[in-house]
């Protein structure tokens, strides 16, 4: 019978079809070493209640000792892969945005140039050095009733 | 031989039972005995006689029987066809299904990152430079065992 015929032809096609759509990012790696792939995380820190989100995972303390904020809460979450010399925007709470240009490093290290602007305002021009799947911490813009903690990590 | 048994023995003989050895006796009878040799013929002519009646039923109502068939035959093979549309149905119906969900699966496949702790390999961090054109940009360093911090006092709410 045909159809049964064109069934049996097409299955193992729709099945390697579906594997490869479900099979997350494999093909990703070998452009990895050349971009870096970049995160910031928006993290609302204040007074109101006593509530640490779970998902600052090993954060968590050192925000609590370096900060006296008794309640954090991440608010955003945003990831984007950057190649050398690229600007990638990335919005933020409160109207602002912070655009990072992976700039070239040597080795493990990862140089990203950083400009957070509030509008036309510019609240911060500076350039960080840190080792890939490191984290730097940006604060300090007032949002609500605290602040913003910005965490900025590269891979 | 009486009449009356004469006459078992003509309807044995007329329903095929009669044993071989009693159908002499019972000729004997009738070649002697008018009364059971007539009745002998008149059982004899029934089968025949309702056969042809049987079969003359049987062409008169052939043509209804035919048509019967016919529908019987048809009504057959349309269930055999809804059989093998449905046994159909199913063996194609998943593979639309699939590519659906392989769709829905690209589309909003978790990337993993949105609710993935933050677990960060190093603090270290070098901060080459800092500037700010409304802001006051503090560099806060408590320890080594904690990640340094660039704190903005924003002038104006500060």
């Amino acid at each position: 019978m045909p159809s049964r015929n064109l069934s049996v032809r097409l299955a193992p096609a729709a099945l390697a079809f579906l594997i490869l759509l479900l099979i997350p990012g494999g093909s990703g790696n070998a452009l990895a070493a050349e971009s870096v792939s970049v995160e910031i995380g928006s993290v609302y820190a204040s007074n109101e209640g006593t509530s640490m989100d779970p998902v600052l995972g090993n954060i968590r303390g050192k925000l609590q000792s370096m900060f006296n904020y008794s309640s954090y809460k991440l608010l955003d979450r945003k990831r984007r892969s950057l190649a050398v010399g690229e600007t990638g925007a990335f919005e933020l709470p409160g109207s602002r945005t912070m655009r990072v240009t992976p700039v070239s490093a040597q080795g493990n290290k990862v140089r990203l140039s950083v400009q957070m602007t509030e509008g036309a305002k510019n609240l911060l021009t500076t350039t960080l050095g840190l080792n890939r799947g490191g984290m730097a911490l940006v604060g300090g813009p007032s949002h609500q009733a605290g602040v913003l903690i910005l965490i900025i990590s590269a891979e | 031989m009486e009449c009356r048994a004469a006459r078992r023995m003509i309807e044995e003989k007329v329903d095929g039972i009669l044993p071989q050895e009693a159908q002499g006796e019972l000729s004997a009878h009738l070649a002697a005995c008018a009364a059971c040799a007539a009745e002998e013929r008149a059982a004899s002519a029934v089968g025949p006689l309702l056969r042809a009646w049987t079969g003359a039923r049987a062409a008169e109502n052939a043509p209804r029987l035919d048509a019967m068939w016919t529908r019987v035959r048809g009504g057959i093979g349309e269930r055999r066809e809804a059989a093998r549309r449905r046994a159909w149905v199913p063996r194609w119906a998943w593979l639309p299904a699939a590519m659906a969900l392989a769709v829905l699966a690209l589309l909003f496949y978790p990337t993993g990152t949105e609710r993935q702790p933050f677990n960060p390999r190093s603090f270290d961090v070098a901060v080459e430079d800092v500037e700010s054109d409304v802001a006051t940009v503090a560099l806060v360093d408590k320890g080594e065992d904690l990640p340094r911090v660039i704190w903005i006092i924003e002038d104006a709410k500060s």
